[in-house]
This record gives C-alpha cells, structure tokens and sequence, in this order.
C-alpha cells in the first residue's frame, strides 16, 4: 500500500466514521455551495432574465429614413432582417399625419400603426376598451377622447386632406386651361377650409366650390353660399390678391383669406382630392405622454386614406445589451435608414442591472464569509475534540507537515462533496428564484460544477487554516498524562 | 555500550522539581523497570526519553547524540525512528480499525504494509481481530494492538508507561510474554509501573521519590 492510499484512507474513514460532526461541517459548506451556485447562475442569468423584463419600459432604438430619404413598410423589413429574430422584441412602423374631423371642425395628429406590434414594444399602453382589430376601427387617446366626448364604441368620421405643400413642383404649373383644381387652407380656429375649381379656355376662374363647414355657420360658414362673394372670382385668373382681385366677406375675413390662399394653392392632381372615412373608436389610450393627443390608426386604414406607403419613423425594442444595442444600430444604418439608440432608455437599463448584479455579488460574498466561519467554527471544534488524537499522531512520529496534510485533506474532501452537491443543489435554487422571480427559467451551465467544487475546496482549505494551526501546536506528552 | 545516558537533568516546574538531578545509564538490549510514589517525576522521565520533552538542565545522550537541545523537528524525527511508546491508556485513532492503526505507525515511519501489520497483529494474537475498531476490542486487546503499533516499525527502544496499568492478570501476562520476546530479540525496553510483579520481570528497576533516583535495585532472579 502506498502513503497515497493510507492517507487517502485515513481521510475518508476519519469523515465517514465520525459522521454526525463531519456532517455539520459539510452542510455547511453545502449551504454555502448551493448558494454560491445559484447565486453565480442569477448573476449571469440576471441580465438575460431582466432585459427581457426591461423591454417593457419601451423602444430603445428608432429607425428613421436617412437624409433625404424616404422609409416605407419593404425598407423596414428589409432592415428587421439584418437583426437576429430572437433579440427582436417588437417593431412598431409610425406615420404621422393631420386628420381633419370635419364635424367638430378640428384635427388631430393621427399615426397609422401596427397594433400588434406596439404591445410588443410599449407594453405600458394601456386602453379603456380593446385595441383595433378589424379595418377601420381606431384608438384616440384619452386627451382628445376628453375634448370631443368620444368613447369606446363611438364612430367618428376623419377626413385626409392633400396639402399643396406635399405634391410636387408648384401651383402654378396646374393653371391650365380647363383643370380642376382643388385646395385647402387653414380657417378660423385652424379648421380647414376646402375649395374647389374648374378653369375655363383662358385658365381663368369659371366656376368655384367652397366647403366652409368646419367653420362658425354664421360667420366663416356663410362663404360657401354668399352669391355676391362667391361672384368676385368668376373670370379672375390666379393668384389672386385679397384686397386687391376679391373682398373678404363681412364678418368672415378669417375664412375669406383662407378661401383665397386655398385657391393660389389648389392643385389638379387627382390623387389631392380630400378623402373621408367613417371609423370605429374601440378604445381611448391612456399612457400618461403626449400619445393621449393622438388618433392611432393600422398602417394599412392610413394607406386607404392617404394612398400613400410612407412611413416616418420606427420603434424597435431589442433584447441586448448597450454595447450590442450600438452595433446593432450600427448594421441598420444604411440603405436609406439609419438607427439611433433611445439614450434614456438603455442608459437606466444598464444601471439597474448594474445595480442588481452589485447586489448580488454582494450576497454570495456576505454568504462565502459566513460559510467560512460556520466551517472554521466546526474543524475548531473537531480539532478539540481530536485533541488526543493528534497527539497521538505526533507521539507516533508525525511531522507538524503531515498533520497539516491530514486535515487539509479532510477539509477538502468535505469541499468536494459539499461542492459537488451545492452545484446540484444551487441549479435548483437558482431555478426555482427564476422562475418566481423572473417568470423564466435558466440555463444550466456545464462550467458550473467544477467551479463550485473548486471555489468550494478553496474555502473549506481556508476555513482549515486557523484549526490547523490549532492542531499543529499541540503537545504530543499530552498522550501521557492521564488527561 | 549505552544506549540512552541521563546526565543530571533537571525538569523545573516553577518552584517544583519535577526531576531534580537525575542520571541514569541504560546499556542496548537492557530492560530496565521504574517505579515510584504517584508525582515522583516517571512521566515526566518518559517524556524527556521519548523526545517529546526536553529537561530545564542536563543532557540526554540517545545512541550518543545529545537529544536534549535538538530543535523539535529533529525529535520527531528521532522519536519515529528509534523509538515505540505504549501507553497507559492504550491511546488509538478511534475511528481506524486495529490493523490501520498499526498502519498509522508505518505510514509515519515509512511504507504502510498491511502484510507486516497484520503479522504483528498475530504476534499479539489478534489477527482475528484486525477489522474491529477500537470500540469493539476490550482494554487489554487494544493495549495488545499498542504493543503491536510500538514494535511494527523495529524500534531499538520500546518505552512503556504503565502498560499494565488498566490490565487484568490475563492479559498482563500476555503484555509481559511479549516484552520479553522482544528483549530476546534484543530491543531495549523501560517500563514505568506500580506494580512489583512487572517490576520483577525486568532485569533492573529504578526507583524515584520526589524526581531523585532514590534506589537501584538489580532483579538477582531475571532469567533470560
Ligand atoms: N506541565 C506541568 N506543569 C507543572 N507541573 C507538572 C507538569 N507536568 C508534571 N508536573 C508535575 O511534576 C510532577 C511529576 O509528575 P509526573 O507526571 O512525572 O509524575 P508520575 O511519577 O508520572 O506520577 P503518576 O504515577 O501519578 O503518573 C508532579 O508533581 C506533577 O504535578
Ligand atoms: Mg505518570
């Protein structure tokens, strides 16, 4: 038999015969194990977990078209390919356009939207009612919902008027002979005021239409019907000149301007004709921000109106850390989009996680300390008890060396099986947070169990420290005296 | 040729005189018996013998090395090598079986072997018993086991501090058949006991009072 084997052999009969207080000694580090385990497990579960659960404070990176160019809903796609699916929260395209209600005579920003995906990255969203589901039916926000009285299940018709300003190249170039020209302009209270006209052989005025509903009926509304006002623009050729070519009527300078300011910007493009829709409100949004001053339509109800596939901006909710957030943005950028991360956002994201894991790693240290103590507090205690032993041990020859190996030895048995069962133990701690906690559940690591056996080792060997030194200094005569 | 000389040690214990001017000669192969009053200073002699005590004053000469200054790493070394203790109390590792207490001796000194171990547990005759812990052996097996772990390892001195001490005449008998197997075999052995029937076997006793040496008594009827 060799010295390995003996020694070997000493160690594993000194633990397995002398059960009840080696099994304190190897609970304890089994506690302190399991803990470690499962505590180094949440620390790097932790962000995995929680920036999936951060992803509700809202979109951390907006997609935009780059200078000078447009996006519509095949860029956007395009550009959502280059991000891998599973770090894609949601995506929500936006477009922002003025919708005029013409029976309340006013107008509201309203966003053509994906509902699906806006409770994907705004999941704080939340609607009195339910969100749209079928075409035509909208969400208004709670501020206007307010002001007009509308509620959950109200219809309200909207109406999309083409401005002058967004068709191409200039009023002028529609002034020929026999075009139809149609325009709007801003009126008292900021209503719209829309025109019609048809021009004759010379390209003059030959017949003119006002639609003045939105505004006051006894004031600016009498423009549509007032003859004699109506008379002055017949045979006038454009622009005209208030003042000058036509008068305001009465009482109605305010919508008289906008009549002729509608009319120097009429266009005769066909697709410019105003275009109304009868919707379905299904919910009033409430989010507590400047959302509550909007009507949230699908991307495709605001495309029936608009005709146009245009899209301003779009929210994206990605699953990642800062530093990956930013080459991320880096891979969108291009093609005519360019991505930017919302700042406020990531920056708190990566705070609290900071602070989580801070918090975390503070535990399992405070946890490692008390762990050291409990085990020291036992091999002092087995030591003492082994007193005559030792002495024995030195009485028979052993060096201070040997007894130092002997009891280092134990405790790094103790360290192995304490270890190797806190790993298991603590995967199932850990689970068992994660799933109360965080809702998930995590990924065993293979690299775990090594680990905690190792770190488990070193600490039952520091724990050893003060004890040995104990046992080192006893007096081997002590096996003489008839103690 | 002497073996061990003490040269006027003195152990002082403050005011107390544990052993006060004590010198003694003890020739290879000798076996020596010491006796006297409870607190006449054997133990403390044994310790000073076994290299686990160094005296206040004088010199201690084991195989002609002055033992009585060597820093204690060297004792150790020495008491491994040249010497077998056996105890009153039979001391063992509790929790290792007779034979791996035998082992332990070996392990320390040199190779364990559990041939040899086991054989010298039939010179005790307890190869029967070699599995058993200690708590399953009686008084005088265990002490039987420490005669055995004292001689595994070939020691030219077997120091033995009343091995008798907690024994009935049975085993006594057995102890003291075996010792004197081992004088035969030309071991030298000194043995501290109360009793004047084991003080007998040997072939001289010393007798300490009050840590003197106060007589010398030489066995006219030891047979070889
Ligand atoms: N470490 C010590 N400190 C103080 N006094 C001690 C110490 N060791 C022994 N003594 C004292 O020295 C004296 C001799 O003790 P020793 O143990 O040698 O006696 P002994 O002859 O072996 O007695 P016994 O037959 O009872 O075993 C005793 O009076 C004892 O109290
Ligand atoms: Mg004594």
């Amino acid at each position: 038999m060799t010295k390995r084997r003996m020694f070997l052999r000493m160690v594993t009969a000194s633990l397995l015969r002398r059960r009840s207080r080696m099994l304190i000694a190897l609970l304890s580090i089994g506690i302190g194990a399991t803990i470690l385990a499962g505590m180094v497990t949440i620390y790097y579960d932790v962000p995995r977990q929680m920036r999936a659960q951060m992803r509700s404070y809202g979109a951390n990176m907006l997609l935009m078209p780059a200078e000078g160019e447009t996006l519509d809903s095949e860029r956007l796609s395009a550009a959502l390919q280059k991000l891998p699916a599973d770090a894609l929260v949601g995506a929500s395209p936006y477009r922002y356009v003025r919708l005029d209600m013409t029976s309340r005579q006013q107008s509201f920003t309203t966003a053509g939207t994906d509902f699906a995906e806006i409770q994907k990255t705004s999941p704080y969203f939340s609607v009195e009612g339910r969100y749209p589901e079928a075409p035509r039916e909208i969400l208004v926000g709670r501020e206007i919902a307010e002001t007009i009285g509308v509620k959950e299940g109200s219809d309200m018709e909207l109406t999309w008027q083409p401005t002058a300003r967004e068709s191409d190249g200039n009023p002028s170039d529609d002034r020929k002979p026999g075009a139809r020209l149609a325009g709007s302009a801003k009126g008292f209270g900021d209503a719209m005021v829309y025109v019609t006209a048809t021009l004759d052989n010379e390209a003059k005025i030959a017949e003119l239409t006002i639609d003045a509903s939105t505004q006051t009926p006894e004031y600016g509304g009498r423009t549509a019907e007032d003859a004699l006002f109506l008379k002055q623009f017949i045979g006038k050729a454009l622009p005209l000149e208030m003042g000058d070519d036509v008068d305001a009527l009465s009482g109605a300078t305010v919508t008289s301007t906008a009549v002729v300011e509608a009319l120097n910007t009429a266009r005769a493009d066909a697709a410019v004709q105003p275009k109304t829709t009868r919707y379905m409100v299904t919910g009033i949004l409430v989010t507590g921000g400047e959302e509550e001053g909007y009507v949230f339509m699908s991307t495709e109800d605001l495309q029936a109106l608009t005709g146009e596939d245009a899209l301003d901006v779009a929210e994206l909710s990605i699953s990642a850390d800062e530093e990956q957030l930013n080459a991320y943005a880096e891979a969108l950028t291009g093609d005519g989009v360019q991505a930017r991360l919302v700042k406020r956002v990531t920056k708190s994201e990566t705070a609290v996680l900071g602070k989580l894991q801070a918090l975390v790693f503070l535990v399992t240290v405070v946890v490692l300390i008390l762990t050291m103590i409990c085990v020291s507090t036992t091999m002092m205690a087995v030591v003492s008890e082994r007193r005559r032993e030792i002495g024995l041990r030195k009485a028979l020859g052993a060096s201070d060396n040997s007894i130092r190996g002997e009891f280092l030895g134990e405790g790094m048995f103790l360290g192995l099986l304490g270890g190797a069962l806190g790993a298991v133990l603590g995967f199932v701690f850990a689970q068992v947070v994660s799933v109360n906690v965080f809702h998930a559940s995590i990924m065993f690591r293979p690299l775990l169990l090594p680990v905690t056996v190792l770190v488990s080792m070193l600490i039952a060997a520091a724990s050893c420290l003060m004890p040995i030194k104990r046992a080192v200094a006893i007096d081997p005569a002590i096996v003489l005296k008839g103690e | 040729m002497a073996l061990l000389e003490l040269k006027n040690i003195s152990k002082i214990y403050g005011e107390l005189k544990a052993l006060d001017n004590v010198s003694l000669h003890v020739d290879k192969g000798e076996w020596v018996a010491i006796m006297g009053p409870s607190g006449s200073g054997k133990s403390t002699m044994m310790n000073i013998i076994g290299c686990m005590d160094k005296p206040t004053k004088g010199e201690v000469l084991l195989d002609g090395e002055d033992i009585s200054k060597l820093p204690g790493k060297r004792l150790t070394d020495i008491r491994r090598d040249k010497i077998g203790l056996i105890f009153q109390q039979f001391h063992m590792v509790t929790y290792l079986t007779a034979v791996e207490n035998v082992m332990v001796s070996q392990y320390y000194h040199s190779m364990p072997d559990e041939q040899e171990a086991l054989e010298a547990l039939g010179r005790v005759g307890l190869r029967e018993r070699a599995k058993h812990l200690p708590s399953q052996l009686s008084g005088g097996e265990q002490q039987r086991v420490c005669v055995a772990r004292a001689l595994i390892n070939h020691p030219e001195l077997i120091l033995a501090d009343e091995p008798t001490g907690n024994l009935d005449e049975a085993n006594e008998n057995i102890v003291l058949d075996l010792f004197r197997q081992l004088h035969r075999e030309g071991t030298t052995l000194i043995v501290v006991t109360h009793d004047p029937e084991v003080a007998e076997a040997a072939q001289r006793t010393i007798v300490l009072e009050h840590g003197r040496v106060a007589r010398e008594v030489v066995n006219e009827n030891f047979v070889e």
